[in-house]
């Protein structure tokens, strides 16, 4: 489609093919994002605008560049994590849909940066960001972006992404508005929960072929993310431990029937560790030092700070793979706790991420809040804005009707019950 | 004690309740297809005429239509609560007064029982139903924990003896009152329980602890009669035992306690199928479930679940609730409940009182007994902390609840009905031993129950049968098939 193929820098274009019928597989079950796909390319909403992008190249992740392309958009992708590319994906997209990829599966810190320098060198109009590494960019080594004012605005991913935003917001130094796809009830809901809930389980299971059931699983942090974890485990079989600093979570949790313990008492039980909590060093020398030999020890949230693996280093005599994504650190005492995925999130760098499915739901929230930055361009104070809750029913709409599901309205005298005051007896 | 003192022949706590306990009876038999069918099918051919059944089993709502079922099929029939608390005085009432009588003129059945019973009373009224107008005795039981079966063999083998020992300090009070019944008959009638035991064609049996006693009995060459263990009937103990127990443990809890059970650690001694129902309710509940068990096959059953399976020792003192549901003795002792939280609560599901160790609790130097409410007690210890006993430590189910819903109850005892006739009309194929319902009965109890459910079941083709090697018709699995 697009007439030259812009600079790119992936593993190996060779990979096209298998990675564009691995999108499309993942395009059949995301029929909302479709929706919109089809929508745009009538009515063009993104002409010759330049969208970077920063998010996990997954088959997901190209379903959603589909759509801004559709809609007119040219598009550069780098990844999010240096593990979490799927080479071949990364490949169909250069290839089959003409978006300019600086991704590879395991570049080392240098080149990730160096991709996102790329990106930012297309000069984006609008940014899409999982963790907020292009706006934070932008806002440390690149505020000659912020400069021209080319800049409508941006959309944020993540939990944690989010956090950092705001506290760019909060610094006064926020240069352009951004949308919080993140807090949209259609995306928190369903993608931290059910999505990393499921995912984060299968990424453990690849990785070290384990068997659930009857084992003590211990989750940090009851967030939308831990709560789906330690749904999905307790279905297992699992013995759930939850750990948590917001006595309103770990209240929740208690009385879901879960058992609350300190971090360090939680340590000293669990089989598996997993962290998803948005914070860093939430795992640290003091919980290593209680681990039962053969932990395995994981993260599931955003970025690789939650474990402090220095520390796990440091404690370490010796350090092995012992299968892919596995490492084995030996203590002194010969206690040996398996670190999967380098403490990275473990459901993209184990498996495939979340689920299609859910995805859809997460970047039709992406693809409508992209639309919505550019119709109200230079309307939009530059904070943190939450996605208008018109396209979060409207996502969640299309999600039913693609599921076959139907729902009551409300009746006349029922929304007039709502809205006044002066009945109720 | 409230108890009517009447000309008639039967002892309950209050004739007026009739028509309320009717009223329940009424919605109980639309919940109770098995039963109502088999009243149905066997109208005609009247297949208990001629049995006089002495029942021991808790005098519930559910045990009416049972008992009514008997009858519709042309028995006769004398009745005893097997717990001094399970019984409801609204069912008893409607059953002595009967479907076409009257508190002023009753006309039912039969029927000595009222909830919180002495143990003498208790042990009276088992005395009672088992002595029968114009016969030596019934020529049936229809037992649940072995209570009228266990009077019998007593009471036998004593007056073959000659003498009724007197009781020793390690005999529970409760055999105590067994053997001073049996003392007084034996001065009455020295004969009067090996005719009973002559002329009973056999009994059988509802529950696990009954079974138990059975078993042992035969073993020993001791038992008198054959028997039918109605308890491991599929239809029975998977269905009463998981499913009925998930349902009334914690209806009792609430009923007796209405703590917030969300949050809660909750601890399940024992893990058969009664321990798995209650673990399941209390989880569902939003407890944390720890499970104690001596079985390692359930240990691990429990384990693969994601309930912790740890010793009563290690968690004793990390309990909200406790629960007895093993079917032994000195599970949960007066030295435990001393060292649980303030304010723990105890209750045993299990058949009898012996899981949970009241009389140490009574025994411990400076305790003191705080009654709530009927059927709840706080117990203080010295130091000032509390636990809550349900039930005097009897199964909490019944005595703080009404027992296990009439639909599951209605699958036991139509396997208790076809049991009855089938050692009734059957009696010479049965030798004195301990029997088990052939799988089709267990197959046919459970077809009873699907119409009700709107179950819809796929039928094997002739083909499919012969691949697997069973009829159409069924039996579908082999009998050491685990379900």
């Amino acid at each position: 489609m697009a007439k030259t193929k812009p600079a790119s820098d992936v593993a190996d274009l060779g990979l096209a093919e298998a990675g564009d019928a691995r999108i499309a597989w993942a395009d059949a079950q995301m029929p909302v994002l479709r929706s919109i796909r089809e929508r745009f390319v009538g009515e063009r909403p993104f002409e010759g605008l330049r969208v970077g992008m920063c998010l996990h190249v997954t088959t997901e992740t190209a379903n959603l560049a589909r759509t801004l392309i559709a809609g007119g958009a040219e598009v550069a992708l780098c990844a999010a994590n240096p593990l979490d590319t799927q080479d071949d994906v990364a490949a169909a997209l250069v290839e089959c849909h003409g978006a300019a990829v600086h991704a590879i599966h395991g570049e080392d810190m240098a080149t990730y940066y160096r991709h996102i320098e790329a990106v930012l060198d297309t000069r984006p109009q609008l940014t899409m960001d999982d963790g907020a590494d292009l706006v934070s960019t932008i806002h440390g080594r690149r505020t000659e972006l912020l400069a021209g004012g080319e800049i409508i605005g941006g959309t944020e991913e993540t939990t944690s992404g989010v956090v950092r935003l705001r506290a760019l917001e909060a610094a006064g130094q926020l240069g352009f508005p951004i949308v919080a796809v993140n807090d949209a009830r259609t995306k928190r809901l369903f993608d931290n929960r059910y999505g990393t809930g499921q995912s984060a389980l299968d990424g453990i299971l690849r990785a070290t072929n384990m068997l659930f059931a009857g084992r003590v699983i211990v989750v940090f942090g009851y967030g939308w993310c831990g709560q789906g974890i330690a749904l999905r485990a307790k279905g297992a079989g699992a013995q759930v431990v939850v750990c948590e600093v917001d006595p309103v979570r770990a209240l929740e949790a208690k009385l879901e029937g879960y058992e609350v313990l300190p971090g360090v008492a939680a340590a000293a039980k669990g089989d598996v560790l997993i962290t998803a909590t948005g914070n860093r060093d939430v795992v640290r020398r003091e919980h290593y030092e209680a681990m039962r030999d053969g932990a395995v020890l994981c993260n599931a949230g955003h970025f690789d700070v939650e474990c402090d693996l220095a520390a796990l280093r440091e404690l370490a005599v010796e350090r092995r793979q012992v299968r892919p994504h596995v490492e084995q650190h030996v203590l002194a005492d010969g206690r040996r706790i398996n670190l999967l995925a380098e403490g990275r999130v473990v459901n993209l760098a184990a498996a495939e991420g979340n689920p299609a499915a859910v995805m859809d739901m997460s970047f039709a929230n992406q693809a409508l809040a992209a639309e919505h930055l550019v119709k109200t361009a230079g309307t939009l104070a530059p904070q943190v804005h939450g996605v208008p809750p018109e396209l979060d029913e409207e996502v969640a709409r299309l999600t039913l009707a693609a599921l076959d599901v139907e729902i009551d309205a409300l009746t006349d005298a029922q929304r007039a019950y709502l809205t006044t005051w002066d009945q109720g007896t | 004690m409230t108890a009517l003192s009447s000309k008639t022949d039967f002892k309950v706590a209050d004739l007026s309740l009739a028509d309320f306990g009717r009223k329940e009876i009424r919605l109980a038999e639309h919940e109770m297809p098995g039963l109502m069918s088999i009243r149905e099918e066997f109208a005609a051919s009247q297949p208990l005429k001629g049995a006089r059944i002495m029942g021991s089993l808790h005098m519930t709502i559910q045990t009416a239509v049972l008992i009514e079922t008997l009858t519709a099929l042309g028995a006769e029939v004398r009745w005893v609560s097997c717990n001094i608390f399970s019984t409801q005085d609204h069912a008893a009432a409607a059953v002595a007064v009967g479907p076409n009588g009257t508190p002023e003129d009753p006309q039912g059945i039969p029927v000595f029982a009222w909830k919180g019973e002495t143990l003498e009373e208790y042990w009276w009224c088992t005395d009672q139903a088992l002595a029968w107008p114009g016969a030596d005795g019934p020529n049936m039981i229809l037992d649940d924990g072995g209570d009228a079966t266990l009077l019998v063999h007593k009471g036998t083998e004593f007056e073959a003896a000659g003498v009724v020992p007197d009781p020793t300090p390690e005999d529970s009070e409760e055999y105590g009152v067994i053997l001073g019944l049996l003392k007084r008959t034996l001065g009455e009638d020295p004969q009067r329980w090996t005719k009973v035991g002559q002329s009973i064609k056999g009994v059988t049996e509802e529950t696990t602890t009954g079974v138990h006693r059975l078993y042992e009995m035969t073993e020993a060459g001791t038992l008198l009669f054959p028997a039918i263990n109605v308890n491991d009937s599929v239809t029975k103990s998977k269905f009463d035992n998981l499913y009925g127990c998930r349902h009334s443990l914690v209806d009792g809890i609430n009923r007796a306690t209405d703590v917030m059970i969300g949050g809660k650690v909750a601890v399940i001694c024992g893990f058969g199928d009664v321990g798995k129902g209650c673990a399941e309710s209390l989880r569902g509940q939003g407890a944390r479930v720890i499970v104690t068990e001596i079985d390692p096959i359930c240990a691990l059953q429990a384990a693969m679940q994601g309930y912790q399976v740890a010793t009563l020792e290690d968690v004793i003192e990390e309990g909200d609730i406790f629960i007895t549901t093993t079917g032994n003795k000195d599970i949960i002792t007066a030295a435990h409940m001393g060292r649980m939280k303030h304010q723990a609560i105890v209750g045993n599901i299990g058949h009898f009182d012996n899981e949970i160790d009241i009389a140490g609790l009574t025994k411990t130097p400076g305790i003191e007994r705080i009654n709530i409410k009927p059927q709840v007690d706080e117990w203080k210890f010295p130091d000032g902390h509390t636990i809550i006993m349900l039930s005097e430590g009897r199964l909490l189910n019944l005595g703080n609840a009404t027992g296990h819903p009439s639909f599951v109850m209605s699958n036991s005892f139509t396997n208790q009905t076809i049991a009855q006739i089938e050692l009734f009309t059957k009696n010479d194929e049965y030798e004195r031993k301990v029997y088990v319902l052939p799988k089709h009965l267990d197959e046919k109890v459970a077809r009873l129950h699907l119409d009700a459910l709107g179950v819809k079941l796929t039928k094997l083709s002739p083909e499919q049968a012969a691949y697997i090697g069973v009829p159409v018709e069924g039996p579908y699995k082999p009998d050491h098939y685990r379900y």
